[in-house]
């Protein structure tokens, strides 16, 4: 009677203290909500950025998807995920999702409902119409690193073999397109050579232009598991968060990479400080870049990269007295008008010291999308199908013959780049867009301009999962698609792991997945039968398997899904003759590893390239590629005193926003609302104070944005989120002449007070 | 814009129908998990090798407690925390007990910003705890952790204004608070609290720390955070890093407007001016209307009204708790009162002056009640709720009503006194002065009009249409009272 009466008057127990009960959720989760027990869980790669974890997602008896973990069995992120990870559910399930097509009505000027076969019958009649105007190669596509490489390679065969479209790229060229081409001029072949375990590995970690601590919050996790108390250097105008972490931040002037980097490499060839035998062996050009450098001395260098030749001389030393020295880079690198000859100004400084194909070592491109990967092999835009050639008759050969498919069908023209098909749309080249899963209405450079570009456009289609985004706004003809989480697929993440994504959830209303989009258009278009053989997403798989074959990137010893997933996700190369090694791999160690354990040779599960100093080039050897530092087209001067830099605000803020804004938790994670991080000196200037609504104003565009004062930002610089809408307005459309990306990270504003 | 002038299809081939009617219909169907490949785990948490270094060994000894610890060296500013705690606890689309915020500090040569993490901090002498008015919070002997009684609470939101950290948090769904117990079931078990789980540098840890007679060590606090000797919080975040004097919150005095909470402005310009009016002795059933709507202003207030029955179990530290039994014992006895002067009322032999001393002792009762209205929110320790501030507001309006009707000029003059006094909060430097010259000027200046208006027509001699300009202008006033207080609360990531 007394606990009665005592819960009576103190309620300790009743309904709602029994909704947060946990039980045991099995499966090696520990206790979960008791309301989301799984019935059992199922392995997908998360479908946000490149790192590419696995998540563990949490099914019922339906086998929908009701919750999720971090996968603690996946070699790539132990356990652990960022909040984008975490809440990788919550944008399946927005109000706002696309349900059923969409065309635009020429009398209201609305977008209206219509059904399927109606929809499919608007785009072939649209685009043939195009096409039958003004030639087959008017029409172009805008595709998007965040689908599968199934998606990606069927779209990419359609559209050029089946649709004969030449013009198609994607909005990985925002921000892969560098790593990739200076990968290619450089090892022969887009090879990323690293595996993450290097994070672990290294005692001297060089990072440029990237800021893994919120970009890629699990990569940063491994340099937290270094056990040999590594040097770690940031070179990056800002404090950021990962610069914070560093030993040395390196704040060099916006765009000083290229000076620094030579001035570095300048030392260490000066001094002697190389590794002549492995230049010898596996490299060539290197006598013309050494050279060159005689024209680089630090204290040149110093001056024009606004650091301190001391700092330069540290920076040398560091790197030639490392044991194990890597070079990881990102969009700070990227995305620049001379972009490529900084990241193979890394990739020299890799090469010159050896610090490649050895355990800790490597000159790393972190990626950005979770697909991007997948991308560059078989997005089949500028480059064929498996990283081949569309100039090429033998290449072109091989893939007729594995796709069987007419050899006159393949398109003998690489394809126009992402700047080239906008500015074909000014000049009337391109009449028709496809636009598959990105946002260019936001997140094209210079971005006011595309907006007026839609006019010149006879028929825009937009395929994505919501009708919401700026884009889809501006269609003509709207494709509802079905997300991650709603399809089966591979992405390949930054370390060229391959790894499968599972669906767990059903689509809205008539969404489809983009697989399943482009087997339809196939159909319609009536070239159907070319594609019979890409019946489902695994079948393409083995497609694009047989693509690899005795490519550099060959993975044709994977046989299905179920084997990709077992191992842990694969690394491409997997000859048939490596797969028996990655068979029931051993559990990944979670703690932390120790000084003596980790050194290890490379496991099955996490391998490099070129241990064996050979790379894909004709003759086996790497080269140094390099050029004179030039200046930006656009900086600071008396109208426009600032440099503007743009990048990532936060790690719960993906692109364009269009699917992390659908979580009310990553919401809560990130500021709502645009705003520039302004040095005090130059909030002083403009007698700001944090909170405060000031205009960024550049040539192009003007943009109202709220003040956060901060030191981390030097003055004479301000930083931007690239995620709120707008911010392209401001940046200036300079591209790197090796991989037309554009240079989001420079351009000239001013701050204006609001009257 | 769409140039083909395109027919919509009549006929498009068979093939590609029936392709699309088996692409819907593959489309919604999910494997069943038993078709699926799926990994079966023996029940031992995988984590539980990367957490075991995170927590605690034994539970706490007398004189201690847990507590969390974040090494804000290790912290990347990766968030993962919020996410972790909010799948794995179960929360509701929109709640998340744990917060992140930026902090910011030193200068051009020596910049420095960091992400902070904050959940409930588990205070040794717990702020929500000793104003609750129905005894819905503990803290646990053993663990110390200050636990939420789900069941037990009445969603009066009190808790909310006390903690200066912004910890507990209402749902909307529910009608009631919840927060962060620290995963009290998981560390019971062994495993650690979700956040712990989630962060991938390892950066939280739980800890055993010291506590004595409601008082915890805390030189490890945060210095950007609110002043940590009014709730004594265990959290420590701890650094080998030299940290700059001078770190600030992103959001630091940001200017945010409040919740207006508009059942307690009803209750408190309505309990207060009834009280005046009864106490000034005119319009009595003007004043017992008054009272009346203001005490049930204040059950819409709640999200779990039928609870409140509890309302008194917290006398002893709660004025929340206090307001509600005087108030409540004030109704009684004007309701006797009243009812005993009905004359359908059978003669008792009561003593015949009984209902003017009923009556009195309400009016002297609610006049009680006015007075732990204020200490209700004195209680808060916001700068901008301190005694005579809230006092002036609060006991002007009872005395401007009082008056109104019996010494008209008197009124005036009070209440021209009491709007003096809301000037210099007007005009004053502080946060709430900026936000009611700034987002809330409209408002302002409605409430300065009607006050002046006011005054003027009780000085002319007009008392009714005086006393409505007045109430007006106490809406107004008491608007401005709940959206202009500072707020104290953890680093967030915004300033706006």
């Amino acid at each position: 009677m007394n606990t009665t009466l005592a819960n009576l008057l103190r309620a300790r127990t009743g309904p709602m203290t029994s909704e947060l009960v946990q039980k045991p959720g099995d499966f090696g989760l520990g206790r979960v909500p008791h309301s989301l027990l799984p019935t059992s869980t199922v392995r997908s790669i998360c479908g946000f950025c490149a790192t590419g974890c696995g998540l563990k997602i949490h099914l019922n008896a339906a086998g929908e998807a009701i919750n999720l973990t971090p996968d603690t069995d996946y070699p790539v992120n132990l356990g652990m995920a960022c909040p984008k990870g975490w809440e990788a559910l919550a944008p399946l399930a927005a109000p706002d999702r696309g349900t059923t097509p969409l065309l635009r009505n020429p009398n209201t000027g609305q977008l209206e409902p219509i059904s399927w076969p109606q929809a499919i019958d608007a785009f072939v009649t649209g685009l043939k119409g195009v096409q039958q105007r003004h030639g087959d190669d008017r029409i172009a596509f805008l595709s998007t690193g965040q689908i599968p490489t199934e998606e990606m390679a069927l779209l990419g065969a359609l559209f050029k073999f089946g649709m004969n479209g030449v013009h198609g790229d994607s909005n990985t060229r925002q921000c892969m397109a560098t790593a990739h081409v200076a990968y290619k001029q450089a090892f022969g072949f887009d090879a990323p050579p690293y595996t993450y375990r290097d994070f672990e590995e290294s005692d001297v970690l060089v990072f440029v232009g990237a800021n893994p601590a919120i970009a890629h919050p699990i990569m940063w996790q491994r340099v937290m598991r270094n056990p040999h108390a590594p040097k770690i250097v940031v070179v990056d105008p800002r404090r950021t968060e990962t610069a914070m972490l560093a030993s040395h931040h390196v704040a060099i002037k916006p765009k000083g990479d290229l000076w620094l980097l030579y001035g570095v490499a300048h030392l260490l060839a000066t001094s002697g400080r190389f590794d002549a035998d492995f230049i010898a062996r596996s490299t060539e050009g290197y006598d013309a870049f050494a050279a060159f450098l005689a024209d680089y001395p630090a204290e040149r260098c110093a001056a024009e990269a606004g650091v301190s030749t001391e700092l330069i001389q540290e920076l040398a030393d560091l790197i030639a007295r490392g044991r194990a020295v890597s070079f990881w880079w990102t969009m700070g690198v990227n995305q620049g008008h001379q972009s490529t000859r900084i990241a193979q100004a890394l990739i020299n400084l890799a090469l010159m010291t050896g610090n490649i194909g050895r355990p800790g070592t490597g000159a790393n491109s972190i990626t950005g999308q979770c697909n991007a990967m997948g991308s560059r092999l078989f997005g089949n835009t500028t480059s064929l199908l498996g990283g081949r050639k569309f100039s090429s008759d033998t290449d072109r050969a091989e893939v007729a013959a594995i796709l069987g498919i007419p050899l006159d069908s393949i398109p003998t023209t690489e394809s126009l780049a992402y700047d080239q098909i906008i500015d074909g749309i000014e000049t009337g080249a391109i009449r028709g867009l496809w636009v598959i899963a990105t946002n260019p209405a936001h997140s094209w450079i210079n971005h006011g301009r595309l907006k007026a570009l839609r006019e010149k456009l006879e028929f825009l289609i937009v395929q994505d999962m919501y009708a919401t985004t700026e884009t889809a706004q501006l269609a003509d003809l709207f494709l509802p698609a079905a997300g991650w989480g709603e399809k089966e697929g591979t992405f390949i993440n930054s370390e060229r792991r391959i790894g499968v994504l599972r669906k767990v959830a059903r689509a809205p209303g008539q969404a489809l997945t983009d697989f399943a989009i482009f087997r339809l258009i196939a159909q319609a278009w009536g070239c159907g039968e070319h594609f019979a053989r890409w019946s489902s997403p695994e079948a393409a798989f083995r497609i694009l398997a047989e693509l690899s074959r005795e490519r550099p990137c060959d993975f044709s010893g994977i046989p299905d899904y179920a084997t990709l997933d077992a191992a842990g996700g694969i690394q491409w190369p997997c000859r048939p003759a490596d797969l028996i090694a990655l068979r029931d791999p051993a559990p990944v160690p979670l703690a932390k590893p120790s000084a003596t354990d980790a050194l290890t040779p490379a496991t099955p599960q996490e391998r490099r390239l070129f241990a064996d100093g050979r790379f894909f080039t004709p003759s086996g050897k790497a080269r140094f590629l390099f050029d004179p530092p030039v200046a930006p087209p656009e900086s600071p001067d008396a109208a426009y005193p600032l440099w503007l830099n743009t990048g990532r605000g936060s790690s719960a803020q993906w692109h364009t926003l269009s699917r992390t804004n659908k979580s009310a938790v990553l919401r809560k994670l990130a500021p709502v609302s645009v705003y520039a991080e302004i040095n005090p000196t130059d909030g002083a200037t403009h007698g700001l104070a944090t909170g405060d609504r000031v205009i960024v104003e550049s040539r192009r565009g003007a943009i109202p944005v709220d003040v956060l004062l901060t030191p981390t930002v030097p003055a004479g610089q301000i930083f931007v989120p690239m995620h709120f809408p707008h911010v392209n307005q401001l940046t200036f459309p300079a591209f790197d002449p090796h991989s037309r990306q554009p240079s989001y990270k420079a351009c000239a504003v001013r701050l204006v007070v609001p009257a | 814009m769409l140039a083909t002038g395109y027919s919509l299809p009549a006929t498009s081939a068979q093939p590609t129908l029936a392709l699309i009617d088996e692409l819907l219909a593959e489309q919604q169907t999910l494997q069943t998990p038993v078709a699926r490949y799926s990994r079966i785990h023996d029940t031992r948490p995988a984590l539980s090798q990367v957490y075991r270094d995170l927590i605690p060994l034994s539970a706490p000894g007398p004189g201690e407690q847990y507590a969390f610890e974040v090494d804000i060296d290790s912290c990347s500013g990766c968030k993962a925390c919020v996410s972790g705690c909010h799948s794995l606890n179960g929360l509701d689309e929109h709640e998340t007990w744990r917060d992140v915020g930026l902090v910011t500090g030193g200068d051009s040569a020596h910049p420095f910003q960091q992400t902070i993490t904050s959940a409930c901090h588990h205070c040794a002498d717990p702020a929500c705890m000793n104003g609750c008015p129905v005894l819905a919070y503990e803290k646990d002997p053993l663990t110390g952790i200050v636990r939420h009684l789900d069941d037990q609470c009445i969603g009066c939101s009190y808790c909310i204004l006390k903690c200066p950290y912004d910890v507990p948090k209402f749902s909307q769904r529910l009608g009631i608070v919840r927060k962060c117990d620290m995963c009290h079931g998981r560390l019971g078990e062994g495993e650690a609290p979700a956040c712990v789980q989630a962060c991938p540098t390892n950066a939280i840890r739980i800890v055993t720390v010291p506590v004595a007679d409601r008082r915890a060590d805390t030189s490890a606090f945060l210095s950007a955070a609110p002043d940590p000797a009014y709730t004594q919080p265990t959290t420590r975040y701890v650094s080998q890093r030299d940290l700059p004097s001078d770190l600030r919150a992103a959001d630091h005095d940001a200017p945010r407007v409040q919740h207006a909470h508009w059942a307690l402005i009803f209750l408190l310009v309505l309990t207060q001016a009834g009280y005046g009016l009864l106490l000034g002795g005119q319009h009595i059933w003007a004043g017992r209307i008054l009272v009346l709507l203001g005490l049930a202003a204040s059950g819409a207030h709640l999200g779990r009204p039928l609870r409140a029955w509890r309302i008194f179990l917290g006398w002893r530290l709660s004025w929340l708790s206090r307001e509600a039994m005087i108030f409540g014992a004030s109704a009684g006895a004007l309701a006797a009162s009243y009812a005993l002067t009905l004359s359908f009322f059978p003669p008792l032999g009561l003593p015949e002056n009984l209902p003017a001393m009923l009556q009195d002792a309400g009016v002297a009762l609610g006049l009680g009640g006015v007075f732990c209205s204020i200490m209700i929110y004195v209680d808060t320790r916001r700068r901008a709720w301190a005694f005579p501030a809230s006092a002036l507001r609060m006991g002007g309006t009872v005395a401007v009503a009082a008056l109104a009707f019996v010494l008209p000029h008197a009124a005036a003059g009070a209440l021209l006194a009491k709007l003096a006094g809301e000037l210099v909060t007007v005009r004053s430097s502080s946060l709430t002065g900026r936000l009611q010259r700034g987002p809330l000027r409209a408002v302002t200046l409605l409430r300065f009009a009607l006050g002046l208006a006011a005054v003027a027509t009780f000085a002319l001699g007009a008392p009714l249409i005086g006393a409505v300009l007045f109430l007006a202008g106490e809406f107004a006033e008491r608007y401005l009272y709940f959206t202009s207080v500072d707020s104290p609360k953890m680093p967030g990531v915004s300033a706006l």
